[in-house]
């Protein structure tokens, strides 16, 4: 009896303890999270090491299935820098209060897409006929900002939609049976699915004359920054090398392949609509006044506005800082 | 009103902390003196033992509620409703002083300075013993092995106190007099500072989207605002200090030279692809580690000494400045205490992911405010109200339209003048579509109500069904055979696993999510009403048969009663099974109820929504299974009295 009480005592006071642990540490190892099915460039400089050259610390990656918990995992403190975190999952971060820096721009690549059911004949000419109907949306990702943007610049009503909250494979398979008219969709084999039954509602062309977009961030602790901005300057340094060293070879695509778990074929495809912005552009376009990267956090950031929060957009602008790209 | 009891929560918080607190004590005083009272006449195991005791679940209770208030930090707030403010004051000197602090072991073991030299010692160590051969030729290899060694001997230079010009000395020593200024000020006190009248304005700590005020609403916390202000500057001057002498510059200017001479010089040695690459990342390590050095930000050792005594000095004099403030900290903040971020305060620690028990409160009426142009409600549905329902789209549902495209004849058309003409079949169309008034009954809405809906309903299918299979069975032969493997083999089956079946069966509508949660209590409800009844005795049966019973009333009279229990027990292991699942079932295709929400709430990380979604449910189970209690102290008085 006593040996069991002493040991409920231990276990309990451990539990104190482990969450009262701060997250002091000097760095000697630096741990980054990226997301496995996403091929970078950097890939090849993961693996080949050069990360850990360069900053002259071991460089620890932890695969993530979601951005989301990318976040939640920077705030226990069991993560420094976040590679390639989808926009959306960032921005609501900070919304809640997270001590987040978004530091560089990791991948721009095409909105994702909505796909309405073949046997509607709906397009992007007579989108008003998709009032009344029934859409699957993951919500509160990159998809539905994208599907709220397009519907916007469709000018479609959506309060008079049916929204169904509908994980990407479940939108894929309930437009297949009809019980949905519409899937906002991401991820390649997913889309693939609904690809098969339905057609985008705008075409890539009529995305980027909408100026709807997304691109992935490069996000670190405000601690990490304000402790070790050598190593968040090396890490994006060794990054943009690897970006700019990307020929798309045959050599390089199987080495990221390898890595990101995925086969050749579908890593070349999914490479085919990624665009790695490079130092220059990111200092300039992305990051400089007025910048792209600021006016899209903006407009995500006031799209997932909860009721009655206050100055999202002038929160999200002081969280973006290009200075530590060279 | 509502907004009067949200900005004073703190208040009723520590009203509700103070009474939690008297009927802890009081519980458990009274809890003792009924034991002892009856200690003498109780046998351990009785169950009559069991009975009663209902201050025992008032001090369960209440200890639940003050862990709960204590590690959301909502006793902090309670009692000290300025603390957080405070905190966030001092957290921004923190925060200032950060790219100083960096430098110094001071949440670190090293000086910085440390870690870069010995690091980048080993690294030059590593890099002069793996030149690639045959890149370069003798002379371009000599230069680099030039190039590594100078670079260590700026690493030593760098690190000898002798080497250290007297501008580099001045410029420390500055910043170390401009800290000890910082530090006289935070002895001196606040004196006569007054917080601004905007911060008086502020809203309360957590009563907005803003968590905790940023400006200082104390003289104290002025006091601290203004030295972190100042640290701002401190840390830039202490960012711009180099260690370069002469001597250094000299070094670091021939390095370079030397490096760029290998660097841009054309090779000297035929080189294929590979080797040119070889080559290429060898002089590129070389000059990215001489690039960090030549920032000259290695200081010896002796030289941060002095900024070192004078940071430890001024976080000592915070802590005093501090007072009573760091007990309170370290007691009533378990976790990482209050971090300043760039544009907010926030909360770090169980206080982030455990919303207070007030906050929890408040996000629960908002979202039970049946106005939903308000505010509440979420995601366009009321939490739990009421509508009218009109008969004719129940009648419309159940009454298929394909009925109708089976009556003879044709659809009207639209006529010359454009306007549509009816026929029959039309009229008959939109009695089965739901389509005509046939009056209206109130009907509760809302997520809650969705989600018991599904629950209820499947429930009640579940035991329709399952009691009189699982009866059956266990009193024929051909039922228990026929239907066992059937049974058995989809029992096991997590019902997670049907989940991707169902969505393309059933669609997104409720009778997919209702499937699931039936087979649920399906198979629990013919398991438990089996095994009640074939563990009915043997000889009540031979008994009331040789009485002269009929099989029917066997069946109703002896069977049924001693099943009842089992049954009873089946009900309330699957509700609870049921609101299980619930959250798996609204996962597949949501649009409403409280599985619904938490998926939601789930990917922005909104906590008090998460938890008011799991406290709604638990509660609802609470409330199902006291009902249970009540329902099998009535059918089965006699349970445990055999």
């Amino acid at each position: 009896m006593k040996k069991f009480t002493t040991r409920y005592i231990a276990a309990a006071a451990s539990l104190a303890m482990a969450g009262m642990a701060g997250t002091a540490h000097a760095a000697d190892s630096v741990n980054v999270a990226f997301f496995l099915e996403w091929a970078t460039p950097n890939q090849i400089a993961k693996v080949d090491k050069a990360y850990d050259d360069a900053m002259g610390v071991d460089v620890n990656w932890t695969d993530f299935s979601t951005g989301v918990q990318m976040t939640e995992a920077m705030l226990a403190g069991d993560i420094d820098i976040a590679y390639s975190q989808g926009l959306a999952p960032f921005v609501t971060a900070i919304q809640q209060g997270a001590p987040l820096k978004m530091v560089s721009i990791a991948v721009v690549y095409e909105a994702n897409d909505c796909f309405v059911a073949s046997s509607l004949g709906i397009n992007s000419s007579n989108a008003s006929e998709l009032e009344g109907k029934t859409v699957a949306v993951p919500l509160n990702t990159m998809a539905d900002f994208s599907f709220r943007k397009q519907m916007a610049a469709l000018d479609v009503d959506i309060d008079t939609m049916t929204i169904v909250d509908q994980a990407p494979p479940d939108g894929a398979v309930s437009l297949a049976d009809g019980s949905v008219d519409m899937a906002c969709i991401f991820g390649g084999a997913s889309a693939k699915a609904a690809g098969e039954v339905g057609s985008p509602i705008m075409s890539t062309q009529e995305k980027t004359d909408a100026g709807i977009g997304s691109f992935d961030v490069v996000s670190v602790t405000e601690s990490f920054a304000n402790e070790n901005p050598d190593l968040v300057r090396s890490f994006l340094e060794v990054t943009h090398e690897a970006n700019a060293a990307w020929t798309a070879s045959d050599e390089q695509i199987a080495k990221v392949a390898a890595d990101a778990g995925m086969d050749v074929a579908t890593t070349r495809n999914q490479m085919a609509g990624f665009v790695f912005p490079t130092a220059e552009d990111q200092t300039s376009n992305f990051f400089g006044k007025d910048g792209t990267a600021a006016a899209a956090a903006e407009s995500l950031g006031l799209v997932f506005k909860k009721p009655g929060a206050w100055n999202v957009d002038e929160k999200i602008a002081k969280v973006m800082t290009g200075e530590f790209i060279e | 009103m509502a907004e009067w009891l949200s900005d004073n929560r703190a208040i009723f918080a520590l009203l509700t902390i103070i009474g939690l607190l008297i009927a802890f004590v009081w519980s458990i005083r009274v809890g003792v003196l009924q034991t002892r009272l009856r200690a003498r006449d109780e046998v351990f195991g009785d169950p009559e033992r069991t009975k009663g005791g209902w201050y025992w679940a008032v001090c369960g209770v209440a200890a639940l509620m003050l862990v709960w208030f204590y590690f959301s930090w909502g006793a902090a707030r309670a009692v000290f409703p300025n603390a957080a403010n405070e905190l966030c004051q001092i957290a921004k000197i923190g925060e200032s002083l950060a790219p100083i602090s960096a430098a110094l072991p001071v949440r670190s073991r090293y000086l910085k300075s440390t870690t870069l030299a010995v690091r980048n010692s080993a690294q030059l160590e590593a890099l002069s013993t793996s030149m690639p051969e045959g890149v370069f030729s003798a002379d371009e290899a000599r230069r680099l092995e030039t190039s590594v060694d100078r670079t260590r001997q700026l690493i030593a230079l760098l690190s000898n106190p002798e080497f250290t010009s007297q501008a580099t000395k001045r410029s420390l020593a500055d910043v170390e007099g401009q800290l000890a200024d910082l530090t006289g000020k935070l002895e001196a006190g606040p004196g006569d500072m007054m917080p601004s009248p905007e911060a008086l304005t502020q809203s309360r700590w957590g009563t907005s989207e803003v968590e905790i005020p940023m400006l200082p609403m104390t003289s104290r916390g002025v006091m601290f605002d203004h030295v972190s202000a100042e640290l701002v500057d401190v840390s830039k001057d202490f960012l711009s200090i180099r260690n370069l002498s002469p001597r250094v510059e000299d070094m670091i200017a021939s390095t370079a030279e030397l490096i760029n001479s290998v660097k841009k010089g054309e090779p000297q040695v035929d080189l294929d692809e590979n080797g040119a690459k070889a080559r290429k990342a060898y002089v590129k390590a070389v000059e990215r580690i001489f690039k960090r050095i030549d920032d000259a930000t290695i200081f010896p050792a002796q030289a941060m000494e002095g900024i070192n005594n004078a940071v430890a000095k001024l976080n000592a004099t915070v802590d005093d400045a501090k007072g009573g403030l760091g007990i309170v900290e370290a007691t009533f903040f378990p976790g990482q205490g209050i971090v300043k971020s760039k544009t907010q305060c926030t909360e770090q620690g169980s206080g982030r992911w455990l919303p207070k028990p007030s906050d929890v409160v408040v996000t629960f009426v908002t979202l039970a405010n049946p106005d939903m142009s308000g505010g509440g409600g979420y995601k366009g549905t009321r939490l739990l109200w009421w509508k009218w329902l009109s008969i004719a789209d129940v009648v419309g549902f159940l009454f298929p339209d394909s009925i109708v495209d089976m009556l003879p004849g044709d659809y009207g058309t639209h006529g010359v003048d454009g306007e549509f003409q009816p026929t029959y079949k039309d009229h008959m169309l939109a009695f089965a579509q739901g389509d005509v008034y046939l009056g209206s009954v109130p009907m509760l809405d809302g997520h809650i109500w969705d989600s018991l809906f599904r629950v209820l309903v499947a429930m009640a299918f579940g035991i329709m069904l399952g009691v009189p299979l699982g009866i059956y069975m266990g009193v024929s032969r051909l039922f228990k055979s026929f239907f066992d493997p059937l049974i058995e083999l989809y029992r096991p089956v997590p019902p997670l696993a049907w989940a991707p079946l169902i969505l393309t069966i059933f669609g997104i509508q409720d009778d997919g999510k209702i499937f699931l949660l039936f087979m649920v209590a399906f198979a629990i409800m013919v398991i438990s009403a089996r095994t009640g009844a074939s563990g009915t005795q043997l000889s009540k049966i031979r008994a009331s048969h040789s009485l002269g019973a009929t099989d029917r009333q066997i069946l109703r009279y002896v069977i049924l009663p001693n099943a009842l229990p089992e049954i009873l027990t089946g009900v309330r292991i699957s509700i609870g099974v049921c609101w299980g699942t619930l959250v798996a079932a609204e996962m597949l295709a949501g649009t409403t109820g409280i599985g619904f929400i938490e998926n939601v709430a789930r990917t922005v990380s909104d906590y008090e929504l998460i938890w008011v979604t799991i406290l709604i449910m638990g509660l609802l189970g609470l409330l199902f299974d006291l009902v249970m209690r009540w329902v099998i102290g009535k059918l089965i008085p006699w349970r445990g009295k055999g």
